[in-house]
């Protein structure tokens, strides 16, 4: 399976600014020290190789949407954030190419910033494309025909061209699609969340955002996100907070924290996480120091388990499971 | 883990030694409950020394919220003592905002 993730942003899109990128292009310069290049590429491989990455690259802003790639039978993707407009410009061509234009969709949960790139999605305008919206609440219908209702979109629902249908699924019942089984875990968030885990061929990733941990709650529901997340080859995973932000300032508001996140894979056996939905007031810098912090405690917590590979989620990556 | 807690002239002094992760945190949070108790009948502080901590995860740290909110105004609740990997991890999680922490069990804020 690849995973690909065109959305990581949690709650809101972000743009980078001009101030942002003068001061990584000044801070790339600086380091460069005068430094002559032979010709584009060799520049490249310069910045990817001697600079940070929150210096050569950028996490990006677009809200949550992540592919996995599991086969050629249908497009797999979770969440329809802002991240949905890049992806429908890249089904369309991977179209054009002979993928089938069956898209299989996993909604963690209606709210806005998880559903706001559909009515931008181009696939959904295509009379020839199918959709089938996979989602734990019954409401996910609805939410999806207001947001085009004529007070906030000029195009309204019924007026897309591809076939569209919605699935409603229930926490450990266990179903088909796609080609991959796939099972839902209810999650603590405003209305209740949906974490996913997708099995095919072996392999298994969860998509786990909007979920908060509470420490009240550690006895009984950590042991069953840590069953949830038994042995998974790739776990995305909320970690838009501190932990000690997510259980004073943030508590609530239903996000977690890349410590916890941690645990949670090391306690599962899981081998590689993806920090995910990141904090839209957080820089690049900000979100490259959590991704250097998160490799620091996994560390210092290992004990005797084998090494859990944590990665940072950004708009482009992908990730081979 | 292990846990002993003593009283030293106007303050209780709890000190876990070992790990605290999944396997001993539910002792440690029972343990820092009850220690916070003490502290509220006894109307005094409660010092918990790091010093013979390995490490503490998340389940440790946030059991350190819930003893935290048990003793809501009534307690004041220090960390003293950390090793250097206690003290990353009380920075990585920010957990240094939340609560004192001070470099001696003797140290005043």
């Amino acid at each position: 399976m690849l995973v690909r993730f065109w959305g990581t942003r949690g709650s809101l899109p972000v743009a980078s600014n001009a101030d942002a990128a003068l001061t990584r292009v000044v801070r790339a310069l600086m380091i460069a020290r005068g430094r002559s290049f032979a010709d584009a590429a060799e520049a490249a491989d310069f910045a990817r190789t001697e600079l940070e990455f929150a210096t050569h690259g950028s996490y990006g802003g677009a809200t949550s949407c992540v592919e996995i790639d599991a086969g050629e039978e249908a497009f797999v993707v979770c969440d329809m954030g802002s991240g949905l407009r890049e992806f429908g410009i890249n089904a369309l061509r991977r179209c054009a190419e002979g993928h089938p234009r069956v898209y299989h969709f996993f909604l963690s949960h209606p709210h806005w910033d998880h559903i706001m790139g559909f009515p931008f999605f181009r696939p959904a305008y295509e009379s020839g494309a199918t959709i089938v919206i996979h989602s734990g609440h019954p409401d996910a219908e609805q939410a999806l025909r207001r947001q085009q209702e004529a007070i906030s979109f000029p195009v309204p629902f019924d007026e897309l061209k591809a076939h569209i249908s919605f699935e409603v699924h229930r926490p450990s019942e266990p179903f088909q699609a796609a080609g991959m089984e796939v099972t839902l875990i209810r999650q603590t968030h405003a209305r209740g969340s949906f974490g996913y885990r997708f099995e095919r061929d072996g392999k298994a990733v969860v998509y786990s955002t909007d979920a908060e941990h509470r420490p009240d709650d550690m006895d009984f529901e950590e042991g069953v996100f840590e069953a949830f997340f038994a042995k998974a080859d790739l776990v995305i995973c909320d970690t838009m907070y501190s932990l000690a932000d997510a259980v004073s300032l943030k508590q609530d508001l239903g996000h977690s924290s890349n410590v916890v996140a941690v645990d949670l894979c090391h306690a599962a056996g899981a081998k590689r996480l993806a920090l995910f939905h990141h904090e839209p007031s957080y820089s690049d810098d900000d979100i490259q120091r959590m991704h250097f912090e998160s490799l620091r405690y996994e560390k210092l917590v290992r004990g005797e388990r084998p090494e859990l590979e944590v990665v940072c989620a950004y708009d482009g990556l992908e990730v081979d499971v | 883990m292990d846990w002993r807690l003593r009283n030293d002239g106007g303050r209780l002094v709890a000190s876990p030694t070992g790990r605290v992760d999944e396997e001993s945190w539910k002792d440690f949070s029972k343990q820092l409950n009850a220690a916070v108790h003490d502290a509220m009948d006894a109307k005094v502080p409660l010092v918990i020394d790091l010093s013979g901590l390995e490490y503490m995860t998340s389940k440790g740290l946030r059991a350190l919220t819930l003893a935290k909110n048990e003793a809501g105004g009534a307690v004041a609740i220090r960390l003293a003592a950390p090793n250097a990997t206690m003290r990353r991890i009380l920075s990585i999680s920010r957990y240094d905002m939340l609560f004192p922490v001070v470099d001696d069990v003797d140290s005043e804020i």
